[in-house]
């Protein structure tokens, strides 16, 4: 995959957006569309040329524009097997977001659609970022774009929503960029300049970084780690700094809710995955239980609390935190299985979670609330509608045969699996720190899933019909009463790859087996997970005293996973 | 008490020793003295009085005061840049001066008035 | 259980027992690549309903081609049990489904095809599966017709999606295929039960059925993780010979060799099981589960799903075997669930619901077959049941259908006697007589097959769970044939209920449906014909009280393809008994059902050796040399035992019921009522023994007051907490606000104030 083709999906929506602010108002849509689609289109092709057989490596193999080569600043890109999945799943859902808005959005359209063409040229940074400045600045720019989104187009409360939401995760990845810029101090100050190419320089290079990173003590480990993991778990959200969000996702328009749980959230775990577990895995693999339990948790807590809601987009909102505990429970599993069942869960939750929100904005335009006490029983007037409401909702509890089934199952499986106790007598077992308890209580998320989506479903599309006092749609909205070709065409994408991804996973699970296997070594390798058939502890946990030398694996590292 | 001011002494020494290549017996302390008694004067009238255009002279005595520093320090140790950079402040005095200036004018042209009391509008 | 699981063991290692699909290596051929399109048809039929549903067809013709698949997927079922070589196995692999790999050893590699296991176990199962599925979907065409358009595609469209799913659950070559079909069935249970999506006690239902499902499937996919775990595969072919150490360890005796791990993993199975198959305390989903149409309460919740933890059971043979507790486990809560299922139904008035406590019973006798044992009695019940549960289902559903969705035995009388009602009638009495336990039908000989072993089998009190079971065998009779005196026989006399057809208006003319959306919301409490929605037909029939003016209605008698379906399924009803006669393909096992056990995994013997005399003694006319009741061939006793208690429950419905009756809401039953302790025990009979308010007293309440606390703490504390953190710098600003005066000689002052502190200080440092 060439170089090039990572660059222009970046800037691509850049020029786009520019395009937009430069022509009339009445063609930004259009402009939008197509400029999205367009990138969709190179997405594939870039798809296309990713040598998926060498899913592992980054792609292309150098990457390199040089900014201040003085400083050791560089712009480089590349992808591996996870990121060209996320980068397909966010171009995905660029025209998606843009023809969802096209009957929603009637004021400042142009302030609207150039926005949004940035923010996806921001995710996309993030997802394809080989070196940590890029992914920086990327992913805090994220910010930008979506507070603008929420505070303008947002409903009642959208200020105080965007505020809180731009805060609380700006606060939070700041504390991140100081975990993050330790690491490259480190490297540049206290690595010998042997020890590995790239080190005791100045560098920004993931790949690099992350040689240096793994060679710190594990006391350092650990505040990195944590600074981290405060900086990505607040983006996740992880419970208990989830509570910017079902703000943030009541308020905030439907594309924007649709970014915000299809990719936005995405941007933690994936920092979690790309960052915290390679690049501190003794702190990762100390940390596990504590985080599990966290995800545990968020799982019951989040899924009790849906169940309980009465604005129905404040339950997908907190069901997302529910379903993001899976999420960061299967990563740190830190087994191939939780972790590619985590990768999975990105995706799918993206496709499942982004069209629930979809499908209540179509409501909400068509009665102006989003109360269960007001609104029910829809399946009698809006046949169509329902139909995508039930599949998704399905979708979303794990059906199997859908997707949601796929990444549950693999996140649960993992975390099952990973267990020190289990990994010594029973052969399918893995070394890790969580274990069946922990995949027991996170399954009753499952069954407290089936009981708040089918509550929502119960009220929103079963039973009488039940709209608000006073409806007359014609009063409102040119809209039809069920769902117009456009909003057909919206959802129509999403459906088939839910289905599609539920009865044949195989492509997607193969794409990100190898980038997954390759983590999931190094973590294990450097991260001293008891080797499966080494009986000894297979790290030394203090430093040295000279306080410079990398802390050596006791026991060679080449034995693989297990 | 004693021993404080025996002890500022010794900090104050070096600068009771004498220029070197010789300005007669002017001292360096002379030149602070002379600076030290500019800017209280200085310190004292923006203090004390009420009247805009007295206040910015006052700064600008106190802006003196501390460049005269700088020049016999600069003399002191042989070393240029404490007179370029009273070059530099003198400079940004004048633009500062007229930049103040033409302010005061505006104040007054709102309030009819020079007294500084006259405006609070920052109060928090 | 302690004593008493050696004894298990001993009984297992001397009878010499273990799976079939055991051995060094199965052998499984490449099974044929057609077998594949019996999932796959119905899959197309509901994709085809759809597109039907697309082009707004308002014929049959979804019914007519959902018959034609699914007749084309019995013919290839009957195709595959012929196809199927004696004792072997085969898998045909349709595509890669999972397949998450991290090393090349065995266990590191998660591999779940979409694959169909062939054996005779299974055909056992699609055969009818596939078979009462068409039927079924045949009446349903007719039943369904009055709802013609959108829902008749909908109906149509979930009953092929059901039929796909059973086939994933039955044929999956993995247990995640199977959990696949587990949850696909429950999906498709969910739809069908909400199918009259304005009630709010279908969608309640519906609600509550899927839920409680999940519970047990949660147990179900533990039990899946703990077999990946520990087995490191989940496929049949590899893990089936991976238990044979360990059944090799029980047969000799050594229970401490086999690993916690392995023994929990049955457990962990049966929950699912006893989820699906509605058992204590899982079962109370699906008694709810007849707001459903009553085709899918014959299918569905008859017939085929709730069979699946018998299959699953069935199919997990071994790994139930080498448990200590699994197989005592399931005894004990299928005879529990038998016995208070059967005491509920005595006491229901809602002949459907009380089809529908006799399936929960019935399954509990499935269960006990199983844990006794004799996998054969077991599964040969499941069959039998199949065909004159379906049957009864299907009479109960001409009923409503033909009186306006009457369904109160205490308003019906007669039917049988009515114009047109004959071949209801008959079919009907052919049922009932089954589940009775008639002699010489076959719910006779597959319950008797289940009921001697209880008394042979070793266990943990097998022997008193025997008389529970011959106890409730005699409840049985007697609420079966409580229904048939009341309803089918007697004078003639009705009441019509007040609905057409259980349905409430077509989905796409929402006029009338304002109207009746606020009458639904009336109480939705259980299932007698008040809460009944009153449906959209024609104007003449809506506009009256049909409870003022009975004599205005005309029940209409079914027609000919509910009569022809019922004649066929009462036919089949009186044929399965000749499965137990017939030799099967292996003739050392009698019994058709017995040959076909025995070539899967669910066979208690190895390489078609000799099989025990006790359970040859299933077959008339063996002898038995060890296991005997009273010295006799318990098989041989329990004939006359079980024959005798049907008679007598039979009897006591008669007096009870049919003597003397003139009309239909009183019977001599009624004087009985005036006792106060038959009084008291039938209200608690009545109301279910309550425990739907047990569950949601001691579990819905405590979990939604929980939720509100837990909202509240997340509002208040956890958020309260974030905007503390945000308020507190704000707090600051505010106690430092006063000191902006914007008095210019005040900052003034401040500065120098400020010059001369740092003055002063840096004086004294430098001191």
């Amino acid at each position: 995959m060439s170089e090039s083709i990572l660059h222009v999906l970046i800037l691509l929506p850049i020029a786009t957006a520019a395009f937009i602010v430069a022509r009339p108002a009445g063609e930004a849509k259009t402009v939008a569309l197509w400029g999205s689609l367009i990138s969709l289109v190179l997405g594939v092709v870039a798809a296309f040329q990713f040598d998926w057989s060498n899913a592992g490596a980054m792609q292309p193999e150098v990457s390199l524009v040089p900014w201040l080569p003085a400083l050791g600043l560089s712009i480089s890109v590349g992808a591996d097997g996870v990121s060209m999945m996320l980068v397909l799943l966010t171009l995905l859902l660029g025209p998606i977001c843009v023809a969802a808005s096209f009957s929603s959005i009637k004021h400042r359209v142009k302030t609207y659609y150039a926005w949004l063409t940035v923010l996806q040229a921001a995710m996309v940074g993030v997802f394809v970022a080989r070196d940590i400045l890029l992914f920086y600045v990327c992913f805090e720019f994220t910010l930008i774009p979506m507070f603008v989104l929420i505070s303008i187009y947002g409903s009642s409360n959208r200020k105080a929503a965007a505020t809180k939401f731009f805060l609380y995760t700006f606060t939070g990845s700041i504390l991140a960029l100081a975990g993050l810029i330790y690491v490259i101090w480190f490297n540049a100050t206290r690595m010998p300049v042997e020890a590995f190419a790239g080190a005791g320089e100045w560098s920004f290079q993931i790949d690099t970084l992350r040689q240096a990173a793994v060679r710190m003590s594990p006391t350092e480990q650990g505040w990195v780690f944590a600074a981290m993991l405060l900086g990505f778990a607040v983006k996740v959200p992880l419970f208990p700094v989830h509570t910017w969000l079902p703000l943030a996702h009541t308020e905030a328009p439907t594309a924007g809710s649709v970014i915000l749980a299809g990719v936005l959230l995405k941007l933690g775990t994936y920092g979690l995955y790309r960052f915290a577990i390679p690049f501190t895995p003794i702190a990762a693999v100390d940390f596990a239980p504590f985080i599990g339990l966290l995800a545990v948790i968020g799982i019951v807590f989040a899924g009790l609390i849906c169940w309980v809601q009465d604005d129905v987009k404040k339950l997908v909102a907190y069901s997302s935190v529910s379903h993001l505990g899976f999420c960061v429970l299967g990563l740190f599993a830190l087994n191939t299985m939780g972790q590619s069942g985590s990768v999975m869960y990105m995706i799918n939750h993206g496709l499942s979670t982004g069209a629930l929100f979809l499908l209540i904005g179509m409501v909400y335009e068509r009665y102006h609330t989003r109360s269960m006490r007001e609104l029910g029983g829809l399946a009698a007037k809006m046949p169509v509608w329902s139909f995508f409401m039930v599949f998704f909702v399905m979708a979303s509890a794990g059906l199997p045969g859908l997707n949601g089934f796929i990444s549950e199952f693999m996140c649960l499986m993992g975390t099952f699996q990973a267990s020190d106790t289990l990994a010594g007598s029973s052969i399918g077992a893995t070394p890790g720190v969580l274990g069946p308890v922990f995949a027991i209580l996170a399954g009753t998320g499952v069954v407290i899933g089936a009981m708040y989506l089918l509550m929502m479903t119960g009220k929103m599309v079963w039973g009488p019909l039940r709209e608000p006092k006073g409806h007359d749609h014609h009063n409102h909205s040119e809209l039809a009463d069920d769902l117009n070709a456009r909003e057909i065409a919206v959802l129509t994408p999403l459906a088939v790859l839910c289905l599609v991804l539920g009865l044949f996973p195989t492509p997607v699970l193969k794409g990100i087996e190898a980038p997954v296997n390759d983590t999931v070594r190094w973590v294990q390798e450097h991260g001293g997970l008891r080797l499966y058939r080494d009986p000894a502890p297979a790290r030394v946990t203090e430093l040295s005293p000279a306080g410079v030398v990398t802390p050596e694996l006791a026991a060679p590292a080449a034995g693989g996973e297990r | 008490m004693v021993s404080t001011f025996a002890s500022m002494a010794d900090f104050l020494a070096p600068a009771q020793a004498s220029f070197p290549e010789g300005v007669g017996s002017v001292t360096l302390a002379h030149y602070l003295f002379v600076s030290v008694a500019m800017f209280t004067m200085g310190l004292i009238g923006f203090l004390t009085r009420r009247n805009l255009i007295i206040m910015f002279l006052c700064t600008e005595m106190m802006f003196q005061a501390a460049g005269i520093a700088l020049i016999a320090f600069s003399r002191f140790y042989l070393h240029h840049t404490g007179q370029s950079f009273v070059i530099f402040v003198l400079t940004v005095a004048a633009a500062e001066a007229a930049l103040a200036l033409a302010l005061v004018v505006l104040l007054f042209r709102g309030r009819e008035s020079l007294n500084a009391d006259q405006w609070h509008s920052l109060k928090g | 259980m302690q004593t008493t699981t050696p004894q298990l063991a001993e009984t297992i290692g001397a009878l010499g027992l273990g799976a079939a699909d055991t051995g060094a290596a199965l052998e499984v051929a490449t099974g044929p690549a057609w077998a594949m399109l019996i999932p796959m048809l119905p899959l197309l039929g509901a994709a085809i309903m759809g597109v039907c549903a697309i082009m707004g067809v308002r014929s049959k013709l979804p019914a007519w081609i959902t018959v034609g698949l699914l007749g084309f997927s019995a013919v290839l079922a009957a195709a595959m049990y012929a196809w199927l070589p004696e004792n072997g196995r085969a898998v045909s692999v349709a595509w890669e489904w999972i397949n998450v790999s991290w090393g090349d050893e065995p266990g590191q590699t998660l591999k779940a095809n979409f694959g169909f296991y062939i054996d005779s176990l299974t055909c056992l199962w699609m055969l009818f599966v596939t078979l009462l599925a068409t039927l079924i979907a045949l009446y349903a065409s007719e039943y369904m017709s009055h709802d013609l358009g959108a829902g008749y595609c909908r109906f149509f469209a979930a009953f092929n999606l059901f039929v796909f799913s059973m086939a994933c659950l039955v044929m999956g070559d993995n247990l995640l295929l199977l959990f696949l079909g587990w949850e696909g069935v429950g999906l498709c249970s969910y739809l069908l039960i909400g199918y009259h999506y304005k009630k709010h006690s279908a969608v309640f239902a519906a609600k509550k059925a899927f839920i409680v499902n999940r519970i047990g499937d949660l147990g179900l996919l533990l039990g899946v993780f703990l077999t990946f775990v520990h087995f490191g595969t989940l496929e049949y072919k590899d893990l089936f010979p991976m238990v044979q150490p360990y059944i090799e360890a029980m047969r000799q005796g050594a229970v401490g060799d086999i690993p916690a791990v392995v023994q929990l993993i049955p457990v962990l199975l049966m929950i699912g099981a006893f989820g699906k198959s509605a058992q204590l305390p899982l079962f109370v989903w699906l008694p709810d589960a007849m707001e459903g149409p009553t085709p899918v309460s014959a299918l569905i919740h008859a017939a085929t799903m709730v069979t699946a933890g018998v299959y699953l059971i069935a199919r997990m043979y071994p790994l139930f075997l080498v448990s200590e507790w699994a197989l005592p486990i399931v005894a004990w809560v299928g005879g529990l669930t038998a016995l208070v299922a059967a005491t509920i139904a005595m006491a229901q008035f809602d002949i459907k619901r009380i089809m529908a406590y006799s399936t929960v019973s019935q399954l509990g006798f499935m269960f006990c077959g199983l844990a006794f044992l004799s996998s054969v009695g077991g599964a040969f019940h499941v069959v039998t049941h199949a065909f004159f549960k379906a049957t009864l289902f299907l009479c109960c559903g001409a009923v409503m259908h033909g009186f306006a969705g009457q369904l109160d035995l205490r308003k019906l009388s007669g039917v049988s006697f009515m114009k047109g009602w004959g071949i209801v009638g008959i079919a009907m009495f052919i049922g009932c007589l089954n589940l009775a336990g008639f002699p010489f039908t076959a719910g006779y000989f597959s319950k008797d097959m289940i009921l001697a072993e209880a008394f042979i089998t070793p266990g943990p009190g097998y022997q008193f769970l025997g008389v529970i079971l011959l106890l409730t065998a005699g409840i049985t009779a007697y609420y079966t044939f409580r229904v048939f005196f009341r309803v089918f026989v007697g004078p003639k006399q009705f009441e019509p209920g007040d609905e057409l057809h259980g349905h409430d208006g077509h989905i796409d003319d929402h006029h009338e449906e304002h109207g009746s959306a606020s009458r639904a919301t009336e109480a939705d409490e259980g299932h007698t014909p008040g809460d009944h929605e009153p449906m959209g037909g024609s104007v003449e029939e809506r506009g009256k009280k049909t409870h003022e003016h009975p004599e205005h209605f005309h029940p209409h008698a079914p027609g000919w393809a509910i009569n022809g379906v019922l004649a066929t399924l009462a036919i089949l009803s009186v044929l399965a008994a000749a499965l137990y006669f017939f030799p099967g393909a292996d003739k050392s096992h009698k019994g058709w059902a017995g040959g076909m056990i025995s070539g899967s995994s669910a066979a208690l013997v190895v390489g078609g050796e000799a099989d025990h005399p006790t359970r040859l003694a299933a077959f008339v006319g063996a002898e038995p040399e060890q296991g005997t009741l009273f010295g006799q061939d318990p098989h041989k006793i329990m004939y006359y035992v079980s024959g005798v208690i049907g008679f007598v429950g039979i009897a006591i419905a008669f007096a009870l019921h049919y003597a003397g009756r003139k009309e239909s809401e009183r019977s001599a039953a009624n004087n009985l009522l005036q006792v106060k302790p038959i009084r008291t025990a039938h209200r608690w009979a009545n109301a279910k023994w309550y425990v739907d308010e047990l569950y949601d007293f001691a579990l819905r309440k405590p979990l939604w007051a929980a939720s509100q606390i837990f909202h509240l703490i997340d509002k208040l504390l956890i958020d309260g907490l974030v905007n503390l953190v945000g308020y507190l710098p704000r707090a600051l600003g505010k106690g430092v606000r006063p000191s902006q005066s914007g008095v210019l000689h005040s900052y003034a002052a401040a500065m120098a104030g400020g010059l001369a502190v740092i003055l002063l200080i840096v004086l004294l440092l430098s001191l």
